[in-house]
């Protein structure tokens, strides 16, 4: 009995239809929006489309400058390297042959194969480059535009090579965990203690930058190469340089977007937020009235609070790359030495520093704040487990230094960082009013903490030995 | 139709055996060339094993083919013949293999012993590690003794750290020794055929000779996670003149004060 015959030819004609059509359908990963903009109202996330005008929200304004991961958006505005430069049309002969300008510091590209025009009667035109003369800077084009471009309208070369292979690097390599929108959330992170970072916060643990600034690309490209010893980030050191910078910037990228988005919702929750809206239809006012209410702020002052988002994000995020940013210790580290760990263990325990409140009296992590229980700052709620708590709602074990992992790097430079600029995101703070020398003092001692012989022995006077073994050999 | 299944069981183990023939050739067996002495041993003895068993191969398709073919030219009235067995191929088929594979665990005791029997490593590898590669989800964690000094199984102050990139010398025998943090894992060098299982627990010594210096792959090979495929470290091979600059180059990185650096420049300049 086969399968081509009798009462089994008609199921299989359908079986195998049916596999035909439900086969791998075409995937399309999106972008998510955090809780907290789901949880404004749905006038507040979606916009206000009335008759004389459509009021983007948070939603739509956050899509027409990110994009989707399918149709990514490059903000020009961003300190991103999306790959390609940003130039002017010194001037247009024709619909076919453009003079471009860069800029005194632009580079000129060798070859050139696409240009995206972003202002002008050519907005949005997307041109491809038939022939490049560099010295001349003419671009001839292989179809006519629709109209004469103007001298100063804006283009940028290129498609955006960077974040594209970006995105594919991202996906590869770092979406399991991540998540695809940078969330910490991707489908192993689950499994894994600590999390994954949420880069929607715009802000990163380890770095050798101050407790103001972000992140620099210095510090993102080395913990992609080194990873995070004593979690699941694991050391990139073996894809190529390219290929990390491409990552560096994509992931700057995504994190740049979660904080855009967080930082426009700040603006809508205090008043638009369902909790809010609920609370203020019970206290007397109307639903109606109060969408008209955001109405008016979304014609007026949100387009405001958009462009001042997008310009602090470009500054911030600028400065973090600057020699200005980094922690630069005054001095070079004080020699390691019996007396200077037992400096530093003096500081370690002083009323001041209060490092054993967290770290514990033997730096084993187990301080006294560990076993408080304290409130959301955001909800005034308290949180369900005991502890410190970091940005990202998680519990913020201090760490146990007596093991010898250095999440944040074991140079010396990496530990000033830490106690100078304090971890960003969690709850160690930064002791940057403490002299610098004190500072070196207690990385001595740290550095010394996993080889004590026993807990506490470098606070000990030292012993006199005795004068003969008290076994013999 | 009896006869073309019969024949289509025949012509699948020519096939592999052609498979067989054309694969050393193209690299399919082995990347490459075996890049150590005892990679070569290692190689000689997989070809050894190979051949015997394509002999064997051979016999038994042969036997196969044979019983398939006359049973598929039988003519349809021929009776059964019952069997009780015999007794004299069963002693055959047992004796034989035995004494091929008694064979087989003789002749290669020499490379099992030296590649793996601590008491038989090469005598200058008995001084002492170079470096230990502790294998943790998804990564490997290199750690080198300080210039001069001798590896300690716990944690040196002064040890010099590293991931996913061992440095080693050419030219003379070098060992290290693998650990887990967390669970199994295994180093495997393709290029090396060189291969040891990271156990939980133990310290294990591993060694080899690199002649030539150059870049040399090491892939994780028991799985140990969702991580487990992607996670490789590259060997890299080099004089003893590099090596110690290389090694001179991580100190300096490691004791990075922010300041020592820019001010030895400066005094430079």
């Amino acid at each position: 009995m086969s399968l081509t015959s009798g009462p089994f030819r008609n199921l299989f004609a359908v079986a195998c239809l049916f596999i035909w059509q439900c086969g791998c359908s075409d995937f399309e990963s999106s972008f998510v929006y955090s809780d907290r903009t789901l949880s404004l109202i749905s006038e507040a996330q979606n916009g206000i489309r009335t008759k004389e005008a459509s009021l983007p929200g948070v939603k739509q304004s956050i899509d027409e400058r990110f994009g989707t991961p399918q149709n990514l958006k490059a903000w020009l505005k961003l300190p991103v390297d999306f790959g390609g430069s940003a130039a002017t049309v010194a001037s247009a002969a024709d619909a076919t042959s453009v003079v471009l300008g860069f800029g005194e510091e632009a580079v000129v590209p060798e070859k050139l194969e696409l240009i995206q025009f972003v202002s002008g009667d050519c907005a949005g035109q997307v041109a491809s480059v038939k022939s490049w003369d560099v010295a001349t800077a003419t671009a001839t084009l292989t179809s006519a535009l629709p109209s004469v471009p103007a001298a100063g309208d804006a283009i940028v070369t290129g498609s955006g090579e960077i974040l594209k292979s970006g995105r594919g690097l991202y996906q590869r390599h770092c979406s399991h965990c991540h998540g695809t929108s940078g969330d910490g959330n991707g489908p192993t992170a689950q499994y894994l203690y600590p999390r994954p970072r949420d880069y929607r916060h715009g802000i990163f643990k380890f770095t050798t930058t101050n407790d103001q600034s972000k992140a620099s690309r210095e510090d993102l490209k080395r913990l992609l190469k080194q990873g995070i010893p004593g979690t699941y980030m694991p050391s990139f050191l073996l894809l190529s340089d390219q290929d990390i910078h491409t990552l560096v910037e994509y992931v700057r990228f995504l994190a740049m977007r979660g904080e855009f988005e967080r930082r426009l919702v700040n603006e809508l929750s205090g008043d638009f937020s369902v909790k809010a809206v609920q609370g203020r239809v019970k206290s007397g006012e109307n639903r109606a009235d109060i969408v008209k209410e955001l109405g008016e702020f979304l014609k007026t002052d949100f387009p405001e609070a958009v462009t001042t988002t997008g310009d602090g994000l470009a500054e911030a995020w600028t400065a973090a790359d600057t020699e200005e940013a980094k922690v630069i210790p005054s001095i070079a580290r004080i020699p390691d030495s019996p007396e200077s760990r037992r400096k530093g263990r003096e500081l370690y325990l002083s009323k001041a520093l209060n490092c054993a409140d967290c770290h514990g009296i033997y730096g084993q992590g187990n301080g006294p704040q560990t076993t408080i229980y304290e409130k959301n700052p955001l909800t005034n709620e308290l949180y369900p487990e005991p502890g410190l708590h970091d940005v990202w709602d998680n519990v913020n074990q201090p760490r146990n230094l007596t093991y010898g992992i250095y999440r944040g790097g074991r140079r010396p430079l990496d530990l000033f960082s830490r106690i100078h600029a304090g971890i960003k995101g969690s709850r160690m703070p930064s002791f940057k009013n403490v002299p610098h020398e004190d500072i070196w003092h207690i990385v001595n001692y740290i550095l010394s903490l996993p080889f004590e012989v026993e807990p506490g022995a470098t606070g000990n006077a030292p012993q006199t030995p005795p004068a003969t073994a008290s076994v013999t050999q | 139709m009896k006869k073309f299944w019969a024949l289509f069981f025949l012509f699948w183990p020519l096939v592999a055996l052609y498979v067989c023939w054309i694969a050393r050739d193209r690299n399919w067996w082995f990347p490459g060339e075996a890049m150590t002495a005892m990679g070569e041993r290692i190689e000689g003895l997989f070809y050894l094993i190979l051949g015997i068993v394509t002999v064997v191969f051979i016999g038994t398709q042969i036997a196969l083919g044979y019983v398939l073919w006359k049973g598929a030219t039988n003519s349809p009235d021929r009776k059964a013949t019952f069997s009780h067995g015999s007794h004299s191929l069963e002693l055959i088929w047992t004796i034989v293999p035995a004494f091929v594979l008694l064979f087989i665990a003789l002749y290669q005791m020499d490379v099992w012993a030296e590649y793996r029997v601590q008491t038989f490593y090469p005598e200058e590898t008995k001084s002492g590690p170079v470096a230990e590669l502790m294998a943790r989800q998804f990564e490997w964690r290199v750690r080198y003794p300080a210039p001069g000094k001798q590896m300690t199984d716990e944690p040196s102050p002064d040890d010099l750290y590293w991931v996913n990139e061992m440095h080693v010398p050419t030219g003379r025998p070098v060992k290290f020794n693998l650990r887990t943090q967390d669970v199994q894992h295994a180093f495997f060098s393709p290029q090396l055929r060189l291969k040891q299982d990271a156990v939980a627990g133990l310290i294990i010594p591993v060694w080899f000779e690199i002649p030539e210096a150059g870049e040399y792959d090491i892939v994780c090979a028991e799985l140990c996670g969702w991580g487990h495929y992607k996670m490789r470290a590259k060997i890299v091979a080099e004089s003893e003149a590099s090596l110690k600059a290389y090694f001179e180059t991580l100190k300096q990185d490691q004791e990075e004060d922010g300041v020592s650096a820019e001010t030895a420049e400066a005094e430079a300049e």
